[in-house]
């Protein structure tokens, strides 16, 4: 138990039992999607339709924001040639739909709907609409694993996104917490301030969204703060994620979907 | 019930449990989720020591730690230590109720997530003990469903 847990020795027997236990969490997810099915059927039609137009609305919107987020992307690049900076890696998407999750409350794991057909690889970050949620640890032909942020054995380097102060944020094995380490007990974060992915290590892209500080501690005698954070990803809930590729990857560049 | 229906009622019962167990829920209920699997062992070794004991535990733990991809081994421990109660008390299972048999699930079931807490809490996982008696509550809620369907498959297999 031990050996496997901290070391991946065991990987080859577990990606193995991984092609033959699939359709163990594909039957799992039967009620789910049932659930949804039922959900949209039972629907009224007047319903769909308002919602159809909320969303075209806000669709009209976001397009609109877009524009004036692609004039300030223009101008920043103008900006960061001018001070022979190094240019921004562009980002491309792609869809997809979790198809089981982990049943243990102290390991997060998640399995997504591509793999290696659809260019996924480890170390791949993976975020819903609010904000990042983990990374990619094993790719199948046609699945993947994903690890949580939440995941104790997660860390993410982070940056405060008032004043650029950077930290790791360690998963704890809770789906709504985080919590910021070694920050001595002078740093300068509040309850409430933004964190965004630093980009250190290159693992993750800089500048999506972490989450907020929940609640900063102060322990007595100790030299550090804890600071508690609340992911900015619905972690839990959502079911259709994007998976991230940065234009270093080069498999996917001006393919997203 | 011939051997074979029996034995496949058997395989079934297990397979449901353990896609049962796989159901997504949220993390507000996790703590909640019953322990189907460990229910459904437990269920077989209280009914039918003689031919479903630690050997049959350990082997459906095997298959646990595969499907649910924990550290392998972890569920084959907890699977045999607690399949192990019932088997060891079987002389004296045959004595209980309905009654006794809810409350002895409860307390092997507590016993379990105790368990299962200290193991990742030596590996440094951050572990919740409040959480325990949660899913043992629930397990114990669905265990007369299973206490039935249990009594059935064996008064028909006699």
């Amino acid at each position: 138990m031990t050996i496997h847990y901290y070391t991946n020795w065991f990987s080859s027997i577990e990606k193995f039992a991984d092609r033959s236990i699939r359709p163990f969490y594909w039957v799992a997810n039967i009620p789910s999607r049932v659930g949804q099915w039922a959900d949209l059927s039972s629907t009224d039609r007047s319903v769909i339709e308002k919602e159809n137009l909320r969303l075209k609305q806000e669709s009209l919107i976001y397009r609109g924001q877009l524009q004036r987020m692609a004039e300030l992307a223009a101008e920043n690049l103008r900006l960061r040639l001018l001070l022979n900076a190094t240019e921004w890696l562009t980002d491309s998407i792609l869809v997809t739909e979790v198809i089981g999750v982990s049943p243990s409350s102290k390991s997060h794991t998640l399995s997504i709907d591509r793999g290696l057909k659809d260019g996924v690889y480890v170390g791949q970050p993976i975020l819903d609409a609010e904000g990042l949620m983990g990374q990619i640890i094993s790719v199948f032909e046609n699945h993947s694993v994903a690890l949580l942020i939440t995941d104790n054995t997660h860390a993410i380097p982070v940056q405060v996104l008032r004043n650029g102060m950077r930290s790791i944020a360690e998963g704890t094995s809770d789906y709504n917490n985080l919590q910021l380490r070694f920050l001595s007990t002078t740093a300068d974060i509040r309850v409430g301030d933004e964190l965004v992915s630093s980009g250190l290590g290159g693992r993750f892209p800089p500048g999506y969204p972490v989450g907020s500080v929940l609640s900063i501690g102060k322990i007595p005698g100790q030299n550090f703060i804890e600071v508690n954070v609340r992911p900015a990803a619905e972690i839990d809930r959502s079911k259709h994620l994007l998976l991230v590729f940065t234009s270093q990857d080069g498999s996917r560049n001006g393919n997203s979907q | 019930m011939t051997s074979m229906r029996y034995a496949l009622t058997v395989i079934f019962s297990l397979m449901l449990a353990l896609v049962l167990q796989l159901i997504p829920v949220s993390a507000d209920w996790l703590p909640w989720k019953p322990n189907f699997l460990l229910l459904m062992v437990i269920g077989w070794v209280i009914f039918k020591p003689s031919q479903w004991g630690i050997g049959f535990a350990a082997s459906v733990g095997l298959l646990a730690d595969l499907v649910f991809r924990s550290p392998l081994g972890l569920h084959v421990f907890l699977f045999v230590f607690i399949g192990a109660a019932p088997y060891l008390l079987s002389g004296w299972l045959i004595y209980f109720n309905f009654i006794h048999r809810c409350f002895f699930v409860f307390i092997l079931i507590i016993f379990s997530e105790l368990l299962r807490n200290f193991m990742y809490s030596v590996w440094g996982v951050p572990v919740d003990y409040r959480d325990v008696p949660l899913g043992a509550i629930s397990s114990a809620v669905i265990w007369p469903l299973m206490d039935k369907f249990l009594v059935n498959v064996h008064n028909n297999r006699r």
